[in-house]
């Protein structure tokens, strides 16, 4: 019983996480109609710049202030994208489809590149936040309590995002250019200031995603392309460009890897990809896509 | 008459404590310290170019960077007394690994036909090696792999070597030294679980583990498995998996960042304090990478080749000298990488000066693997012998227990509990035949008895 109850956490934790990053592309997508392939690589960025930044303040620091250093990586990230958007990707628009791939696939392995020059080829690690929380005994069993602090700050983020989206007036104006950005800003909508808002915004999610992953993990050179192909895999599922899609399939994913763990070891990751392939071909425009 | 677990282990050499491990009497051991003595004839003052292929970028850097530092050491200590036969100073050409196995292929021919490198060496993929070792030997390039450790190589890829080596890292070796250290340690073990990475890797340590445990542990059995992707960090649902099977043992291949991630997560879950650990690659990647919190007294694998701690002080001066001059250039300490490509270097120069001996001059590449072949060679780790049939180096396997010690921040191998086995033990023999999945593997099966086990 403890072991099962334990099954579920873990897949909601993960199913968190990747809802953090799959929803952060799935909104830059559903707003600007990019895909963005360096979207992963900003989420390793916020994963090293939180390890980073309580790696520099560890000694002696008191254990709150640790965790308030906890969103670095959010922010940071954010910042950067605040930067690339207009900097790097809003003279591609007008081009083909094309050249928005190839740009941020470049974006993909500068980012990186300037990750192991700046942090060097070796993990880094945050793990006194994960430690300093110890673990919770369920039944026979021990579970770090860390991981159900990011269960819920991955909640947390689905219902502010939610929030943010559909009751206020920011997420009226953005859910208007994402239908028809023409008419939004023949209305008077200041259409480059509401994409640099929504870039920052997914960066912003990605950048946390890693920031609250790094502590019970590392951040590792390489992370950011395997987070993107987990993501595509959430957003493939769920639909890309919504957010709901973005949850669910995420709640879908992170299920379906638990149990194939357990039972298909052999197979764990081909489960998942099976699974979209299914949703592929029976609703190609994933269980809440919007049809073309 | 049945063999017992004792007997067997005894006959394989297989030693704890502190020994120096197989004597090497009666063979030529050449040192890498030696003075340098006059070439013979006249020697071209043409640097001699290495391109040094490894992975310079993506999670693989964690192993390939310490591979180049390595390259980087002794080329240095070589040009500071000249060069190769004090004329050729050794230039390094860097390449990266991460560009995928068939632009690696294409890379190592323009090396050679734009670049004209004189030698190539690195690589840290066994992925990589058996698309490399066939195109080298097309390209008649003088190679010394330094890792890509795959039985494969030599078993399939390029079963009649002529100009291609690899100087250290028998992947089997990995597998079967983890259990023949376990069955010593921890002969009552009967419920075994597995967590290994998801490629070659990986399988190759749970079939090597297998195979060894089945006659050295006949009542062991398999519990559960699980086969995380590698460079994966989370490792939450395969703990939970691997503490819901309630074994005495977890076997585990999870290397680098990996492991790291892993120890600290089994860590929060209990799980060191539930079971015994066993590792083919805990300490071996990058020593001062793993802090203090990991638990001591795990079996903590250091790729069954060396660890920097070991021979202590200055028991193998040569060990002591490296590590030294390898910490005060780079403020790291050196993994097997670093010590591979350090040894590989002084192979090449050892060869070069014994050719030049022989027949004066810049010795061609038929020289230069002449003395190759067969070398004996003692480097900071130990006796290195390259075998003449497969071009392999073979150095005894080492393995111990994760202790911390007040001389350095992340724990080190138990000095006084290493456990050492002599390489000829645990690896096919010259004339072997070919086996599948390694010749390794079908030689434990059939020529080692099964313990009688109580």
């Amino acid at each position: 019983m403890d072991i099962l109850v334990i099954h579920l956490f873990n897949a909601l934790l993960y199913a968190s996480v990747l809802f953090l990053i799959a929803g952060g592309l799935s909104l830059i997508y559903g707003v600007m109609r990019i895909v963005n392939l360096a979207h992963g690589t900003l989420y390793a960025f916020g994963a090293y710049v939180t390890a980073w930044v309580v790696g520099q303040w560890l000694a002696g620091a008191h254990p709150i202030f640790l965790y308030l250093l906890l969103p670095s990586g959010a922010l940071a990230a954010a910042l950067l994208g605040a930067i690339l958007e207009p900097t790097l990707l809003r003279p591609f628009y007008r081009r083909a489809e094309e050249y928005q791939l190839l740009v941020t696939f470049g974006l993909l392995m500068i980012l990186e590149d300037v990750m192991r020059f700046l942090w060097g080829p070796y993990p880094l690690s945050a793990s006194a936040l994960f430690e300093m929380m110890g673990s919770l005994a369920i039944g026979g069993s021990v579970y770090p309590r860390y991981n159900l602090l990011v269960v819920a700050i991955g909640g947390l983020a689905a219902l502010f995002l939610w929030m943010f989206v559909y009751k206020t007036r920011f997420g009226v104006v953005l859910r208007a250019t994402s239908q028809d950005m023409r008419r939004a800003s023949a209305m008077g909508v200041n259409v480059n200031r509401v994409y640099v808002q929504a870039f920052t915004i997914g960066c912003f999610m990605a950048g946390l995603g890693g920031a609250i992953v790094v502590p019970g993990q590392s951040a590792v050179l390489g992370m950011g392309v395997d987070a993107l192909v987990l993501a595509f895999v959430v957003v493939v599922i769920g639909g890309l460009g919504s957010l709901e899609g973005a949850l669910f399939g995420a709640l879908i994913v992170g299920v379906v890897r638990e149990i194939g763990v357990s039972v298909f070891p052999e197979v764990e990751l081909a489960v998942l990809y099976l699974i979209a392939v299914i949703v592929l071909l029976v609703r190609p425009a994933g269980l809440f896509g919007r049809t073309a | 008459m049945p063999v017992t677990r004792r007997d067997l282990l005894a006959q394989l050499g297989v030693t704890a404590a502190a020994t120096l491990g197989a004597s090497a009497a009666g063979i030529g051991v050449a040192g890498i310290a030696r003075a340098q003595e006059k070439p013979k004839g006249t020697i071209p003052d043409k640097p001699f170019r290495i391109g040094h292929m490894t992975f310079f970028t993506g999670p693989g850097a964690v192993l390939g960077e310490p591979m180049y530092k390595g390259n980087l050491l002794a080329a240095e200590e070589i040009n500071a007394q000249g060069g190769l036969l004090g004329k050729r100073k050794i230039e390094v050409l860097k390449a990266d690994e991460a560009a995928g196995t068939d632009a690696n292929v294409k890379e190592m021919r323009r090396l050679k036909l734009s670049e004209k490198i004189d030698m190539f060496m690195g690589i840290t993929s066994s992925g990589n090696t058996p698309a490399l070792g066939p195109a080298a030997e097309e390209l008649k390039l003088l190679t010394i792999f330094v890792d890509g450790c795959t039985d494969f190589l030599f078993d399939k890829a390029v079963p009649n070597p002529r100009y291609v080596f690899r100087i250290t890292n028998i992947q089997s070796a990995d597998g079967s030294t983890c259990a023949l250290a376990v069955a010593m340690t921890w002969p009552d073990v009967k419920k075994v679980a597995h967590i290994h990475p998801d490629y070659a890797y990986g399988r190759n340590c749970y079939d090597h583990f297998s195979i060894v445990s089945k006659k050295l542990m006949p009542k062991a059995q398999n519990v559960s498995e699980a086969w995380p992707k590698l460079f994966s960090t989370d490792f939450t649902p395969h703990i939970t998996k691997t503490l819901a099977a309630k074994p005495d043992l977890l076997c585990t291949s999870v290397w680098g960042g990996d492991y790291i991630s892993f120890y600290k997560q089994a860590l929060q879950h209990g799980l060191f304090s539930k079971m015994r650990v066993a590792t083919t690659l805990a300490l071996g990647t990058a020593p001062q990478a793993i802090g203090k919190d990991h638990p001591e007294g795990v079996l903590a694998g250091v790729h069954a080749n060396y660890h920097f701690s070991y021979p202590p002080g200055n028991r193998w001066p040569l060990n002591k000298s490296f590590v030294e001059k390898y910490h005060a250039k780079f403020n790291e300490y050196p993994n097997f990488q670093a010590e591979g490509a350090y040894t590989a270097t002084h192979v090449l120069k050892t060869a070069v000066e014994k050719a030049n001996k022989l027949a004066g001059g810049w010795p061609d590449d038929d020289a230069i693997i002449s003395q190759i072949e067969g070398m004996m060679l003692a480097g900071p780790g130990g006796y290195v012998y390259i075998r003449p049939d497969n071009h392999q180096g073979y150095k005894d396997a080492i393995t111990g227990f994760s202790k911390n010690v007040p001389e350095y921040p992340f724990p080190i191998l138990d000095p006084d509990r290493i456990i050492t086995i002599p390489i000829r033990n645990i690896t096919a023999p010259p004339g072997w035949p070919k086996g599948e999945p390694t010749s390794t593997y079908t030689w434990i099966d059939q020529t080692w008895p099964t313990v009688k086990q109580a």
